[in-house]
């Protein structure tokens, strides 16, 4: 028997509530909030509440999928980065870069939206970059 | 209490000990054990306290053998009896250490987390309830007065569920909050008062009355005073007193057999 209280941050908006993750026996059982975080004061949405829910569901996807002859199938993170970029590639030499635009997170890191703002304006070639919490 | 806890794993008087300790500086909920016995000495009572019940019997449900031991205040405490009552936990598989709860005036020091509720603001003092009147003063406002402050309370909900969530009583299965006959989904604020309501009444013989539901609650709606009024009917209809009877609440109508009687309609 092995049960652990795991202190983390809620990946679903931007706020970063406080939240402690149950593990019973290596399984993500369930989601509590932190009382003595700053943010949340021991309080979440139901997003948050509910955490677990996708780390552990069924309906999880494990590896990329790319479409082919109109289905869906498991691919590997080379081939879907690769087909990605081939495609990025063409719609850019086709239409031009402002053809692209590049919608960034809340459920990701500062860093990690200042890296992909970059990627639109230093390697795709686009200003065209917004941000789901302006929605 | 670190020295009993270390005492009884050692003797494996119980397999694991529910407490807390301090992690990158916040008091959190921790399982101590044999394995790791050193820890103990980390064990803390801290100030925050979450539902180590709760958590209790979400363990035994996957193990029911195990023997748990943890922290309790005396919220815990009651708590623990409600659930010994439901079945969801066996006494004889729990051992508990009681530590200091809320101050009072014959004992100034507390280790817990209710000690100072927080003041209401001006609106919801002239709309709304006030979390900290006791049910007399809210019984005083006037019908038509009290309903639209109620209204004002229950409209603001989220429909978080965090006070079931939270709440060490609230073990079903299946949840009547999520039951689609009996409250409509896909709006938020739920159906009101009726969500509220339906949890209020499963909290008849349930409740223990320890605010855990009101802390979680975002909204701050005074759901503490709501299930205090219900468990005060329960006490006087019934004579029961939740937490502290050691009988089956009034309320369960599991057993071995039926034993009402078909009434003419
Ligand atoms: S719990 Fe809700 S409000 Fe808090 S970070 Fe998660 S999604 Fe945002
Ligand atoms: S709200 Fe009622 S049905 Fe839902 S878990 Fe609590 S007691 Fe059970
Ligand atoms: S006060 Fe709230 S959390 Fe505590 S037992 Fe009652 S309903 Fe559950
Ligand atoms: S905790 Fe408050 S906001 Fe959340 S469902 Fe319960 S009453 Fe509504």
């Amino acid at each position: 028997m092995d049960f652990k209280i795991i202190p983390s941050t809620c990946s679903y908006c931007g706020t970063g509530c406080g939240v402690l993750f149950q593990v019973m026996d290596g399984r993500l059982i369930d989601t509590l909030p932190m009382k003595t975080h700053p943010v949340n004061e021991g309080k979440l949405c139901i997003k948050g509440w509910n955490l677990h829910e996708h780390v552990i569901s069924d309906k999880r996807l494990k590896s990329p999928m790319i479409r082919k002859d109109g289905e869906l199938q498991e691919s590997t993170w080379d081939e879907a980065i690769q087909t990605s970029a081939d495609k990025f590639k063409s719609i850019i030499n086709d239409h031009g870069p402002d053809s692209v635009g590049v919608l960034l997170s809340a459920k990701i890191t500062n860093e990690e939206n200042y890296v992909a703002q970059k990627f639109a304006r230093a390697v795709i070639g686009t200003n065209n970059v917004d941000h789901c919490a302006r929605l | 209490m670190q020295e009993q806890v270390r005492e009884w794993l050692e003797q494996d008087s119980v397999d694991i000990f529910l407490g807390y300790k301090m992690v990158q500086g916040h008091p959190l909920p921790h399982c101590f054990t044999k394995e790791n016995i050193d820890e103990i000495d980390d064990l803390i009572v801290g100030n925050a306290r979450y539902s180590l019940e709760k958590m209790a019997t979400k363990i035994a449900a996957a193990h029911p053998e195990l023997k748990i031991g943890l922290l309790t205040r005396d919220c815990n405490q009651r708590a623990l009896n409600v659930l010994y009552v439901w079945n969801q936990l066996k006494p004889d598989n729990i051992e508990t250490i009681s530590v200091n709860c809320c101050p009072s005036k014959l004992k100034e020091h507390g280790d817990c987390s209710y000690l100072e509720p927080e003041k209401a603001a001006p609106l919801k003092m002239m709309i709304g309830i006030d979390n900290n009147m006791d049910v007399k003063a809210a019984e005083e406002f006037g019908q038509e007065d009290r309903y639209k402050r109620w209204m004002y309370e229950l409209q603001k909900c989220l429909k978080c569920y965090g006070c079931r969530d939270i709440c060490p009583v609230c073990f079903c299965k299946e949840c009547s909050l999520e039951h689609t006959d009996l409250i409509a989904t896909g709006s938020v604020p739920p159906e009101v008062p009726i969500f509220h309501l339906v949890r209020a009444v499963h909290m008849g013989g349930r409740c223990i009355d320890c605010g855990l539901c009101e802390d979680a609650c975002p909204v701050d709606i005074p759901l503490r005073l709501l299930y205090r009024k219900v468990n005060g009917i329960v006490s006087d209809v019934f004579d029961y007193k939740t937490g502290t009877s050691a009988d089956q609440s009034p309320f369960n109508m599991l057993g071995e057999e039926v034993t009402l009687e078909l009434k003419p309609i």
